[in-house]
C-alpha cells in the first residue's frame, strides 16, 4: 500500500494484518477499535490479529512544531519581546496537534512565513546594538576562522537545534555569516542566526535515534533527542540549559536519569499548561467553540457562559491532576469551580462567586450532578439548540470516554428526530425509538443512545430538569452494555469501575506523546502503561513518568533510510 | 484599473534577467513582434461556498417529502436560459451552469464514514477522487485528499504555465474564517495531495503585503534569498536519514523554498496597487475587498491560478445579518429552509461581486479578466439538511479566452461530476483525456459549454 502520512503508515502496517473487528451484539459491525481498520475483504474477519508477546518499536516520526512550540522556543531564544508573526495553523487529526504535526507537510506559505518570522524575530536582536552585544556575547570580526562567530553559533546552534552542530555543520554556518557579512559582520551573523531558525533541524524535531548495539533491530533516541522530545512533551518548548547538560552529561541515556528530569520538568508551571492543552484535545472541548444558545429560550446561557464551562473543565482537569489521586474520578467527583454563571445554571451556593472569580464547591450528595459528563461543557456541546441529543451524549461516553469507534450514520437517512405530523408531543426518546425502527439505524442507535439517555435530566445548556417542553415527565433511564442504569450519576458510579476508562486515558495519551495512532507491535507497551497506571491508583502524573520512562517513549524502528 | 506601465514593472527589479524570466507574458506582450498576439493566456479560479443549497425534490424523497421548491435549477436549459431564483445574483455575469451532477467515486466501507456528504461531495468537486481511505477518521473529523485539488492540478500542470514562471504559482485566499469547530482539516479547500494543505489566506492586510509590498532595501532581500541556499543545504543532510513519507514532507519543504527564493529575487516587482485595505469582517464587505486585491494581482500577472473560498466546507459561520441563531452548519442540520434559502442567495452575492471585479477589470492589453478567466465554483454536496450528494452546484463563469460558451445550462440528471472538470481542463488548454478516479473516470465533457478548439 502506498501512503505518505506519519498516520497512514502505522495504519497500513496494521492493514497488513487481517484483523478483527470488535463486533456488537446483533451483529451489526458498529464499533471497532482505533487503529484496528477493519479488514477489506470481509471473508477474513475470522482471524485473529498476531499481537506480539513483547512490544516491538514502530518507525520514527518527524514533527515539526506546532505553532505553540514554535511561539515558545522564539521566546527562549530571543526573549519576551521577541515579534512572533504568524505562521501556519496546526491541524489536530485524531483529536491532536501532535499528529497533525508529524503527518502534514508545510504549504509554500507556510514555509514562507518561516523565513519571515526569522527574519523579524533576527531584525528585533540585531538591529540594536546594545541587545546584540549582549546576545551574541563576543566581538564578532568578518575573517575565516572568527573565534567569536564560531562561539556564537555554537552556542546559539545547540540551543535553537537542540544539539551540539557538528564540526561541518558549525563551518557552515560560520561560512554563510562571513559570505553574508555584508554591510558588516553583525548582518553576516544575523542572517547565520535567521538560517538556523529556518533550518528543517530546526523546524522539525529530528528524533531519529542511533543504532542500539543490543538490537539491531531498533534505534535509542540519543540524549539529546530525549532532550528534545521530553521537553516539547511536557513544556511545549525547546529544552532548557539544564535538559541540554543533563544530556550532554549522558543522564537521559538510562530510566533514573530521564525519570528525575523528567520529575523537574513536571514540578513547573509549564508542565500544567501543557497538560491543560493536552485535556482540551483528548477531551475535543474545542467542540464548544462558538456554540450560543438564544438567550429568549435559555436566560441562564449568558454571554460569558460558553467561557465559564470551559474554565470549569480546565480547573477541574488541575485540581485532578495536581492532587495526584484517581485521574478516572474526573468522571465520577463530586468536586468542581463555580463562577456565578455555573453557581446559577447548577443552582448551587457559591459565596465569592462571580462571573470573573471561580470557587472551588461540592456538589450536592444528593444532587443530580457527578463529574464531567454532568458539567456544563460537556452536556452543551453535545446537545442541539432546541432539543437535547442523547445520540451525540452517548457517542462521547463511547467515542472519548471509552475509546471506542462509532460508525456514522448510512449516506441519505434522516439523521433528524421529526415531530409527528398530528402535533402531539413527544420526547426526544420517543423520537429516536421511531427512528431505530429503521433496521439500518437501530444497529448503532441501540448501542450509543442508551447510555445518551441517561443525561435528560439535563437540557441543551445542561440545566437540570425533571419535566421536558410538552411538560412531559423525563425519564432517564438508559442502560451501557447491557447494565441498567437510571440517570448520569448512575452511569459516574459505574464508570469508576469500568477498565476501559483508565485504558482509553493511557491510549489517548501515548497517541498525543508519540506523535501517531499506536502500531499493533506497541500493544505490550499500552499493557504496561495500564498496568502502571492502575498501580499508581490512575495517579496522571504517575502515568506521565512512567510513559517517559518506557522503553516506547525512547526507541523506533531501524530501517534501512537510517 | 489603469494598466500598468514598463516602467513600474521594472522598478527596483534586482535585474534585467530575473524579470524577464519572471514576466514572459508581459515581455510578449509588450514586445512589438509579438503584438499581433495581443491575448494573455487563461486564468483559472475555483469559488467555494459551504452547505450547498436548499434542498428540494431532486435531492431525494425525504428532501421531496418536505414540499420545497427547486429554486436553484434554472426553468430552462440552453443558451440564454432563464436565471433561477439563486442564480438571479449572478445573472450579469451570464455564468454557465451544470445541473444534476454527483459523484461516481466508490465508497469503501472502511474505514466508515467515507460518504459522509461534506467529506465525500466535498473530495469529488474539488479532486475528482474519493477521500483518502488511510488516515480517514469519521469521529475526529479527520480527512485529507488522494491528490491535488484543481487549482493546484491546474497551476502545476506543466502545460499550464509552461516555460512561465508567475511570482505564485496560485492565490490560495479565503472570507470567512469560521470553520467546523477545531478541526485543522476544515479551514481549507486547497490541497496539493495527501495531508497537505494550502491554508487560504483571509487577512486582506496580509494579502497585500504578498501582493504588493516593494521592499526599500533591494541589497537586504538579495541576502536574504541567498541565505536560502545554506537552509536547503541543511534539509539535504536530513533528507538522507528519513523514510519515505517524511522524505517527502522535507522534498516539499525544499520546493517551497526554491519558490520564496524566486520570489525573493523577484521582489522588486511593482504592480499597479489598489489602496491599503481598511478591514471589514463583514462577508460581503470582506468579499469585495480580497476580490479586489486578487484583480488587481492577477491584472499585473503575479498569478493566473486563484482559489476563493467564501465559507469553508460545513461553515459554523453564523449568519446574524440574515436572522440566523445557529452556526450554517447546524442551521441546515435543523432544516430550517428559509434561512437556508437566504444564506445561499447571500453566498450567490458575494460570488457576485468577485465576478463584478473580475468583469471590471482589464489587463494591460484592455481585455477584461473575465473573458480571459474560467471561474468554477461548486460547493461540498447538494444540500445540507441530510448531505445528499444528489444535484450538487457547479458553475462556469468567464470566457476563458473563449474557450467557454457563457450563459448555457446543461441540465444532466445523475451526471457524472467529474465531466464538467473534464470541460474545464480542456477549456484551459491541458491535454484531458479523461477525468475522475477510483470510479468516477469520465472521458466526456459538456460540449454545450466548450468551445471546440
Amino acid at each position: 500500500m502506498k501512503s505518505q502520512g506519519i498516520v497512514a503508515r502505522s495504519l497500513a502496517r496494521s492493514l497488513a494484518a487481517p484483523l478483527l473487528l470488535a463486533l456488537v451484539t446483533g451483529g451489526a459491525a458498529c464499533i471497532g477499535n482505533l487503529g484496528d481498520p477493519a479488514p477489506l475483504d470481509p471473508e477474513e474477519t475470522t482471524t485473529v490479529p498476531e499481537t506480539p508477546a513483547a512490544y516491538e518499536p514502530a518507525d520514527p516520526v518527524l514533527p515539526r512544531l506546532t505553532t505553540l512550540q514554535y511561539r515558545s522556543t522564539l521566546l527562549q531564544l530571543f526573549g519576551p519581546n521577541v515579534p512572533l508573526l504568524p505562521t501556519e495553523a496546526d491541524t489536530s487529526p485524531y483529536l491532536f496537534e501532535s499528529i497533525g504535526a508529524a503527518s502534514t507537510t508545510l504549504s509554500e506559505l507556510g514555509v514562507e512565513q518561516y523565513e519571515q518570522a526569522a527574519e523579524a524575530a533576527t531584525q528585533y536582536v540585531f538591529s540594536d546594538p546594545l541587545r546584540r552585544a549582549v546576545f551574541v556575547g563576543c566581538e564578532p570580526v568578518a575573517a575565516p576562522g572568527d573565534a567569536c562567530t564560531a562561539q556564537f553559533l555554537a552556542r546559539f546552534g545547540r540551543k535553537a537545534l537542540r544539539r551540539p552542530l557538528a564540526p561541518a555543520e558549525l563551518e557552515r554556518w560560520s561560512n554563510v555569516a562571513l559570505g553574508l557579512a555584508q554591510p558588516d559582520v553583525w548582518e553576516g551573523l544575523r542572517l547565520a542566526t535567521a538560517g538556523l531558525l529556518q533550518s528543517p533541524h530546526f523546524l522539525y524535531r529530528v528524533e531519529l535515534g542511533e543504532p542500539d548495539p543490543e538490537d539491531a533491530a531498533r534505534r535509542v533516541l540519543t540524549g539529546y533527542e530525549m532532550a528534545s522530545r521530553l521537553s516539547f512533551f511536557l513544556w511545549n518548548t525547546a529544552p532548557d540549559d539544564a535538559l541540554l547538560d543533563a544530556a550532554q552529561a549522558g543522564e537521559l541515556g538510562n530510566q533514573d536519569g530521564i525519570g528525575k528530569h523528567a520529575a523537574r520538568l513536571l514540578a513547573d508551571s509549564r508542565a500544567g499548561d501543557t497538560i491543560q492543552r493536552y485535556f482540551a484535545q483528548y477531551l475535543d472541548l474545542g467542540r464548544l467553540e462558538g456554540v450560543t444558545r438564544n438567550p429568549a429560550t435559555y436566560p441562564l446561557f449568558t454571554a460569558t457562559t460558553n467561557a465559564s464551562m470551559r474554565r470549569e473543565v480546565e480547573l477541574l482537569v488541575d485540581h485532578i491532576v495536581t492532587q495526584g489521586g484517581d485521574a478516572r474520578t474526573i468522571f465520577s467527583t463530586q468536586h468542581t469551580f463555580v463562577n456565578s454563571d455555573l453557581a446559577s445554571l447548577y443552582g448551587v451556593e457559591a459565596p465569592g462567586a462571580d462571573v470573573a472569580t471561580f470557587v472551588p464547591v461540592d456538589l450536592p450528595e444528593d444532587g443530580p450532578r457527578a463529574g464531567l459528563l454532568t458539567l456544563g461543557a460537556f452536556l452543551t456541546m453535545n446537545a442541539h439548540e432546541t432539543q437535547t441529543s442523547p445520540t451525540a451524549r452517548g457517542k462521547y461516553v463511547r467515542e472519548r470516554v471509552l475509546c471506542q469507534v462509532v460508525q456514522p450514520p448510512p449516506p441519505n437517512i434522516d439523521a433528524n428526530l421529526e415531530p409527528p405530523s398530528d402535533g402531539t408531543p413527544k420526547t426526544v426518546r420517543e423520537l429516536l425509538e421511531e427512528h431505530r425502527k429503521n433496521p439500518s439505524c437501530a444497529g448503532c442507535h441501540s448501542f450509543i443512545d442508551p447510555p445518551g439517555f441517561l443525561f435528560e435530566n439535563f437540557d441543551s445548556i445542561g440545566a437540570y430538569r425533571t419535566k421536558l417542553p410538552g411538560d412531559l415527565p423525563v425519564d432517564a433511564t438508559g442502560d451501557l452494555d447491557g447494565v441498567a442504569l437510571d440517570g448520569a450519576r448512575d452511569l459516574a458510579e459505574l464508570l469508576t469501575t469500568d477498565k476501559r476508562v483508565g485504558r482509553c486515558m493511557v491510549t489517548q495519551l501515548y497517541r498525543h506523546a508519540l506523535s501517531r495512532l499506536d502500531a499493533t507491535g506497541e500493544k505490550p507497551a499500552l499493557d504496561d502503561l495500564e498496568a502502571a497506571f492502575a498501580e499508581t491508583g490512575y495517579d496522571f502524573r504517575a502515568l506521565l513518568l512512567e510513559l517517559v520512562t518506557h522503553e516506547a517513549f525512547r526507541t523506533v524502528r531501524a530501517s534501512e533510510a537510517l | 484599473v489603469k494598466t500598468l506601465s514598463r516602467r513600474t514593472m521594472l522598478r527596483g527589479a534586482l535585474g534585467g534577467a530575473a524579470v524577464a524570466l519572471a514576466l514572459p507574458t508581459l515581455e510578449a506582450m509588450l514586445s512589438p513582434r509579438s503584438a499581433e498576439a495581443a491575448v494573455l493566456p487563461p486564468i483559472f479560479g475555483l469559488f467555494y461556498w459551504a452547505n450547498g443549497m436548499p434542498w428540494h425534490k431532486g435531492h431525494g424523497p425525504e428532501q421531496e417529502a418536505a414540499g420545497y421548491p427547486d429554486l436553484w435549477t434554472p426553468p430552462t436549459t440552453g443558451q440564454g436560459y432563464t436565471p433561477s431564483e439563486l442564480l438571479t445574483p449572478l445573472a450579469p455575469y451570464a455564468p454557465s451552469v451544470v445541473t444534476g451532477l454527483t459523484p461516481k467515486t466508490a465508497v469503501p466501507s472502511d474505514p466508515p464514514g467515507q460518504e459522509d456528504g461534506h467529506m465525500r461531495g466535498f473530495m469529488v468537486a474539488m479532486t475528482g477522487d474519493r477521500i483518502r481511505p488511510e488516515g480517514f477518521d469519521h469521529p475526529s473529523h479527520t480527512l485529507t485528499a488522494l491528490r491535488p485539488s484543481l487549482d493546484q492540478y491546474v497551476a502545476k500542470h506543466p502545460d499550464f504555465y509552461g516555460k512561465e514562471k508567475p511570482f505564485y504559482n496560485s492565490l490560495v485566499l479565503g472570507v470567512s474564517g469560521a470553520r467546523f469547530h477545531d478541526y485543522g482539516h476544515w479551514n481549507a479547500i486547497s490541497y496539493n495531495g495527501p495531508d497537505s494543505l494550502n491554508l487560504p489566506v483571509m487577512d486582506p492586510l496580509q494579502l497585500y503585503g504578498m501582493l504588493f509590498s516593494v521592499p526599500t532595501n533591494v541589497d537586504l532581500v538579495k541576502r536574504r534569498a541567498a541565505l536560502l541556499d545554506a537552509v536547503k543545504e541543511d534539509a539535504k543532510d536530513l533528507q538522507k536519514r528519513l523514510g519515505a513519507a517524511d522524505r517527502a514532507r522535507i522534498d516539499a519543504h525544499l520546493t517551497h523554498l526554491s519558490e520564496i527564493q524566486h520570489r525573493l529575487e523577484l521582489t522588486g516587482i511593482a504592480c499597479q496597487a489598489p489602496a491599503v485595505p481598511v478591514i471589514n469582517e463583514d462577508i460581503l464587505a470582506k468579499t469585495d475587498i480580497m476580490a479586489d486585491l486578487l484583480a488587481h494581482a492577477l491584472a499585473c500577472g503575479l498569478s493566473r491560478v486563484f482559489s476563493f473560498m467564501l465559507t469553508s466546507p460545513a461553515t459554523t459561520q453564523v449568519f446574524g445579518n440574515l436572522g440566523a441563531v445557529n452556526d450554517m452548519h447546524s442551521t441546515c442540520h435543523a432544516g430550517e429552509w428559509e434561512l437556508v434559502r437566504k444564506i445561499t442567495t447571500y453566498q450567490m452575492q458575494a460570488f457576485a461581486t468577485l465576478l463584478g471585479k473580475l468583469q471590471a477589470t482589464t489587463d494591460p492589453t484592455g481585455t477584461s479578466l473575465l473573458d480571459r478567466a474560467l471561474v468554477f465554483a461548486t460547493s461540498e454536496y447538494g444540500e445540507g439538511w441530510k448531505h445528499s450528494v444528489s444535484e450538487m452546484g457547479c458553475l462556469m463563469a468567464g470566457k476563458c479566452n473563449g474557450a467557454i460558451r457563457p450563459n448555457v445550462h446543461v441540465r444532466e440528471p445523475d451526471g457524472n461530476f467529474s465531466k464538467a472538470h473534464v470541460t474545464m481542463l480542456r477549456a484551459l488548454g491541458l491535454p484531458t483525456p479523461s477525468f475522475g478516479f477510483n470510479g468516477g473516470e469520465t472521458s466526456e465533457q459538456f460540449s454545450d459549454i466548450l468551445v471546440s478548439a
